[in-house]
């Protein structure tokens, strides 16, 4: 099969890509865009680590073929800082120690990025379930969920949209 | 993995052509949170894949008093739905239930029936609802009630011609409420060990009229518990009743060992978690026992 010539937006950049359909979106992240913050871990949606954005959703890019991406918008970890600034959840991330060995943090990032955007003001409860498909072998989580709930706080309002 | 073609239609008639030119190897694909991984560890090897996301197919809506599902409707579509909140209960449970929010924002009902896993989270409820799933082909179209859908496990009667296009469920009768319960080894992320879904009707009389039972992970498909939905009928509810009717929808139950559990496990929670389904069922009712 000839490569798909794809086209889609990463980090509010517009990409161009030739790929064949069985790759991932993850792979094509990691090794044509050598965007290397979403990882590969199970490869099977169970871990969360590759989690992205998809226009607006979190999904596992594990599992979605990049050809499926074409003219969608990705957001990665990548894309959280603007202006050398690091955005108040990876602030908060480095404050309250909410990684160690740093392999599901990308994932993490995301999947409290997309629940703040559809909920700027989550209990516990609700970031819990946020990062129900996250799994982290360090932390316990308890730090996670606090990083998130600090940077609610922080933000309280004026409330994140996807093109922040 | 292969090397296989691909194919994004922009209509239903264009993707089903494309599964007409070519009767085999064909993929369909929708979330591919189930092919996928199938395609990575070579379980499926497609020649070609046609890729359903430009077919539109995500709509839930009522049409007539029925409401119809997308095929491409996601787990968090139903789960964000307030019209199936309101009529569907049982539905919403189950894709509540589903893995985790990046799982649920891709998996789509249809992949979840087509792909038939016994252990298929939105299943039962939509067994107890009466559902059909309306499958096209370039033939026409036909509606196969869920109950005969299902053939074994990853088996459906879905020829290699036709896509799952919607799930119709019909009316449901108004003195009328469902529940669904999954246990699973732990709260998110989780394969069902068991699940059940059931669904009362009352009549005038506060009797049962209309009972429903349905029973995920205990047997090849995804079932209905027919035995224990007559155990129900025409009685009026009880916590006596309830547990006769656990306790045959058990008997009725075939499960197997497995990693997640024994068979002989299984077969005991199904008769507590169908009891503890028809009370729920019947509290959303004004009921208690
Ligand atoms: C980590 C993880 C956790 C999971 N947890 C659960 C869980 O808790 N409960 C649960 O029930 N499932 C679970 N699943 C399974 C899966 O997510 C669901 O079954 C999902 O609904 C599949 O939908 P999909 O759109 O991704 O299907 P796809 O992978 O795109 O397709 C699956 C199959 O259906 C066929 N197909 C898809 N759509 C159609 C259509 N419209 N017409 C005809 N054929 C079609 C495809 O050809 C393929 O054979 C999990 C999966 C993963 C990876
Ligand atoms: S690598 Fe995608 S979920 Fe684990
Ligand atoms: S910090 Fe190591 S897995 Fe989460």
């Amino acid at each position: 099969m000839a490569e798909i010539n794809l086209s889609f937006s990463v980090n509010d950049q517009k990409m161009e890509v030739s790929t064949e359909p069985t790759r991932t979106l993850l792979s094509v992240l990691r090794d044509d865009l050598k965007l290397k913050g979403a990882k590969e871990a199970c490869g099977q949606g169970d871990c969360g680590a590759c989690v992205v954005l998809l226009d607006g959703e979190a999904v596992n890019s594990c599992l979605v073929l990049a050809v499926q991406a074409e003219g969608s918008q990705v957001i990665t970890v990548e894309g959280l800082a603007s202006k050398g600034q690091l955005h108040p959840l990876q602030q908060n991330f480095i404050e309250n120690w909410a990684f160690q060995c740093g392999y599901c943090t990308a994932g993490m990032l995301i999947s409290s990025y997309a629940l703040l955007m559809d909920n700027p003001n989550p209990n516990p409860e609700e970031i819990r379930a946020a990062i129900a498909g996250n799994l982290c072998r360090c932390t316990g989580y308890h730090e996670i969920i606090e990083a998130v709930g600090k940077t609610a706080a922080d933000l309280q309002q004026p409330v994140l949209t996807s093109e922040s | 993995m292969n090397k296989p073609d691909y194919l994004a239609p922009q209509t239903l008639a264009e993707a089903l052509d494309a599964l007409g030119k070519h009767p085999h190897g064909v993929q369909l694909i929708a979330g591919g949170t189930d092919l996928v991984p199938q395609m990575r560890s070579k379980m499926v090897q497609p020649e070609l894949l046609v890729d359903l996301r430009l077919l539109g197919l995500e709509g839930i809506e009522m049409t007539g008093d029925g409401i119809r599902i997308g095929a491409r409707a996601t787990h968090t579509d139903i789960l964000e739905s307030d019209l199936l909140a309101e009529h569907c209960p049982a539905l919403v449970e189950s894709a509540a239930d589903i893995a985790g929010p990046p799982i649920r924002n891709r998996g789509t009902v249809g992949g979840n029936l087509v792909n038939a896993s016994p252990a298929a989270d939105l299943a039962p409820p939509l067994l107890v609802y009466d559902a059909q799933a309306v499958l096209a082909s370039s033939r026409g179209e036909r509606s196969v009630p869920l109950e005969e859908f299902f053939t074994g496990p990853g088996g459906t009667v879905l020829s290699d011609d036709e896509i799952l296009t919607e799930v119709y469920i019909p009316p449901v009768a108004p003195n009328s409420s469902s529940k669904f319960i999954k246990l699973g080894k732990r709260k998110a992320m989780a394969v069902a060990v068991v699940s059940v879904a059931a669904r009362l009707t009352l009549d005038d009389s506060g009797s049962i009229s209309q009972a429903r039972v349905a029973l995920g992970s205990v047997a090849p498909i995804p079932m209905r518990a027919l035995k224990a939905e007559a155990v129900l009928e025409g009685h009026p509810p009880s916590a006596e009743l309830f547990a006769e009717a656990g306790r045959v929808a058990s008997s009725e139950s075939s499960p197997i060992d497995d990693i997640r559990a024994s068979g002989e496990y299984r077969q005991k929670m199904v008769a507590v978690l169908t009891r503890r389904a028809l009370a729920a069922a019947w509290g959303r009712l004004g009921g208690e026992v």
